[in-house]
């Protein structure tokens, strides 16, 4: 009681204790679709968000609960819900907040498919968004119009690793009534709780870092608790007349939670981009180990940083942790622990050198995800970006000699090793031509 | 709903339904630092179960402007002031920690107005520390939180909660957080200077519930107990919680409060 457990106990105990019928220490998996309710009067109890419980796993789940529950704490929100998808978090903020007519101020600089959900598909449900540059806080405040009704960005950026000023930019959200909306993915709470910063939304792709296996896809969407959705002519999906439980205002209803509330109560339900429970418990046993993971996610990327800075066949290393970076100083301020274990950086010798590398490597995975325990890569000039030219690439800020590297936890001169395997190949290239 | 009450917009939660005097009346007072929403899981259900439901942010709380209230007589005051201007009749008064003082003492002020009196985490007197009560000025936030720490159980430190993907301190922090400044000690020296607990709980002529919690660090178990002793007849409960017995065991506590009412 009162005891108010560290970041490291949490990510262990949150959202569980032992089960008391079977003392079952681990997080039971309720694989089950539906609740046999007790009586009528419980299950109208339920349809009415009268009191907590379950009905149906669209809606929530035990197993997928203490998931939510454990991250609401180690984030320090108020609530949350678990969805089958980093993009379903996304889409179940954008669709909750927002309606036809609305506007939303986005960072530039984002994962593409976060890009190209509020640049091509979202205009056709009549919202439309600005991209502006994440670090720059007075283009942010330009951008917001009265129909603005999120601000949103990556505290890290995916892949150019711009880190977002959250502080500076919560500020001018606050001023102007809107919510800052953050994708914590590259971060994780372990690194950076965005509401300490006065962001107000989190989401995540628990596909990442926080599950950290590569087993199970997943995302979450986190509620800091800490926005005024009162009024009702800016956010009437939320504060107005609900459309169905008697009309009800979720704000008034459920004050902190009311986001939340209403992402089940339509997002969840009408959508149902619901979360399986064994990938909850997948996501779970990940999150357990977190801290330990991420400190040797940071340990391995700084001596990597070492290693390709000084390496001859690199012609450039970028990350928010090098006094080089741009992003330096802010990252210092709001990343002390690290800015993330994506590092990119240049091989000489341009795209097909690019190529000649990740096809030589042995240890490091060549695939598209990054934040597994293991060390992947991928090199977007001959993968994701073959079919743009180096000068199309550039105006997306990528070169054809970019390679994004996501460390993983192997032994450091494990890692060394293989790099310098791909290296050679790289040389070899080189002397040919 | 919102309505100008004594010059200040007020908001009266009403578990989603509309008022109607024709129905039994409970009325929900929030303890110190809270507002409406700390009856989230009561309101509703009980707006659902055929009584009409009125749950008050008191003046400076949640959604209502005006000046908070400095003393539980203040306070008993305002709140017969509401009740007899939203015309209700057949009222039951459910107070949860500061709101139990509030029912104490509308009960002893204004004899034979309630029909029933619900007592949840409560005691006749409700002493602050010096340390919480100067806390209170000088970092209302730290105050809020630590009150929210303090005020749960095993079930606020582990993140466990029967309304799914929802976090005690989480949610506990930010309801404090909707108040106005200075709120918060107003409440807190209105609790510390209470002291007519002891006649009220004697004079009450009506039964009453009173639902109590093991592990409740704010007001201890022992005070709660020796309190319901003075109560001439009071059906008295003790679950295995923290001070927030709403969230913590919503369940268990509305379906005791349910069958109390039913005994009225
Ligand atoms: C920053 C960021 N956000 C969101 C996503 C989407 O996550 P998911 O694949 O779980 O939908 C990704 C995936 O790569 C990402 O990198």
């Amino acid at each position: 009681m009162g005891e108010n457990y560290k970041f490291d106990t949490l990510s262990l105990h949150a959202g569980h204790i032992p089960d008391k019928e079977t003392g079952s220490r681990a997080v039971p998996i309720y694989q089950t679709t539906s609740y046999v309710f007790k009586n009528t009067q419980e299950a109208a109890s339920l349809y009415n968000m009268e009191v907590g419980g379950h009905l149906y796993t669209r809606i929530s789940n035990p197993t997928v609960a203490a998931l939510e529950q454990r991250l609401a704490a180690l984030e320090g929100g108020a609530s949350a819900v678990a969805c089958s998808s980093g993009m379903a978090a996304m889409h179940l903020v954008v669709s909750t907040i927002c309606s036809s007519g609305d506007h939303i101020v986005a960072s530039s600089k984002m994962y593409g498919a976060n890009i190209n959900l509020l640049q091509h598909t979202m205009p056709r449900f009549g919202i439309n968004t600005d991209f502006v540059n994440p670090n720059d806080p007075d283009a942010i405040e330009k951008a917001i119009r009265p129909n603005t009704k999120m601000v949103f960005g990556e505290v890290i950026g995916n892949p150019g690793l711009d880190i977002m000023d959250v502080p500076a930019i919560s500020e001018i959200c606050k001023r102007k009534n809107v919510p800052l909306v953050l994708d914590a993915t590259f971060n994780t709470p372990y690194l950076m709780q965005p509401f300490k910063y006065g962001a107000n939304i989190v989401i995540h792709s628990l596909t990442k870092w926080l599950g950290g296996h590569g087993i199970a896809i997943g995302g979450a969407v986190v509620n800091g608790g800490n926005f005024d959705w009162g009024d009702k002519e800016k956010f009437p999906t939320i504060s107005g007349p609900h459309f169905a439980l008697n009309g009800i205002s979720f704000w008034e209803e459920f004050g902190p939670s009311a986001l939340i509330a209403k992402i089940r109560a339509e997002g969840m339900y009408n959508f149902g981009p619901s979360l399986s429970p064994t990938n909850a418990f997948y996501l779970m046993q990940g999150i357990e180990t977190l801290p330990l993971r991420m400190k040797k996610h940071i340990e391995n990327t700084h001596e990597m940083l070492d290693f390709l800075q000084n390496h001859e066949e690199v012609a450039w290393v970028k990350h928010p942790d090098l006094e080089t970076h741009p992003d330096y100083k802010i990252a210092k301020r709001i990343l002390p622990k690290g800015s993330g274990s994506i590092i990119v950086f240049g091989i000489k010798g341009g795209r097909e050198a690019g190529q000649v590398f990740i096809e030589s490597v042995q240890l490091a995975s060549h695939l598209a995800n990054v934040g597994d325990a293991k060390t992947l890569l991928i090199h977007p000039g001959s993968t994701t970006h073959s079919h743009l030219s180096s000068e199309a690439m550039k105006e997306g800020g990528l070169t054809d000699d970019m390679i994004r590297l996501s460390v993983g936890l192997e032994d450091i001169n494990d890692i060394k090793k293989d790099f310098e395997k791909g290296f050679r190949a790289v040389k070899k290239l080189g002397a040919r031509c | 709903m919102l309505i100008n009450f004594k010059g200040a917009k007020t908001y009266i939660g009403t578990g989603g339904k509309n008022l109607d005097n024709s129905k039994t009346t409970i009325c929900f007072i929030h303890g110190a630092g809270q507002n409406h929403l700390s009856f989230i899981q009561q309101s509703r259900f009980f707006a659902n179960k055929g009584y009409s439901v009125i749950v008050p942010d008191m003046p400076g709380h949640g959604l209502s402007e005006g000046k908070p209230c400095k003393s539980i007589k203040e306070i008993a005051k305002w709140v017969y002031d509401l009740l007899k201007t939203l015309d209700v009749n057949n009222i039951i008064i459910l107070g949860h920690s500061q709101g139990c003082l509030v029912a104490l003492e509308l009960n002893r002020l204004y004899p034979s107005f309630l029909n029933g009196v619900i007592f949840v985490a409560g005691s006749n007197e409700i002493p602050v520390n010096q340390f919480l009560l100067d806390l209170s000025l000088s970092d209302e936030q730290k105050a809020s939180n630590l009150m929210v720490t303090w005020g749960h159980g095993i079930d606020g430190d582990m993140s466990i909660n029967n309304w799914p993907g929802h976090s005690h301190y989480g949610e506990g922090n930010n309801v404090m957080k909707m108040n106005k400044p200075k709120s918060l000690n107003c409440d807190l020296n209105a609790c510390n200077n209470y002291k007519d607990g002891i006649d009220a709980a004697k004079s009450i002529d009506i039964p009453a519930l009173a639902v109590l919690a093991k592990n409740d660090q704010m007001t201890p178990l022992k005070s709660g107990q020796k309190f319901v002793e003075l109560i001439k007849k009071c059906e008295t409960h003790v679950l295995d919680c923290g001070h927030f017995l709403q969230t913590e065991r919503p369940k268990v506590l509305n379906s005791l409060i349910l069958s109390y009412l039913l005994k009225l």
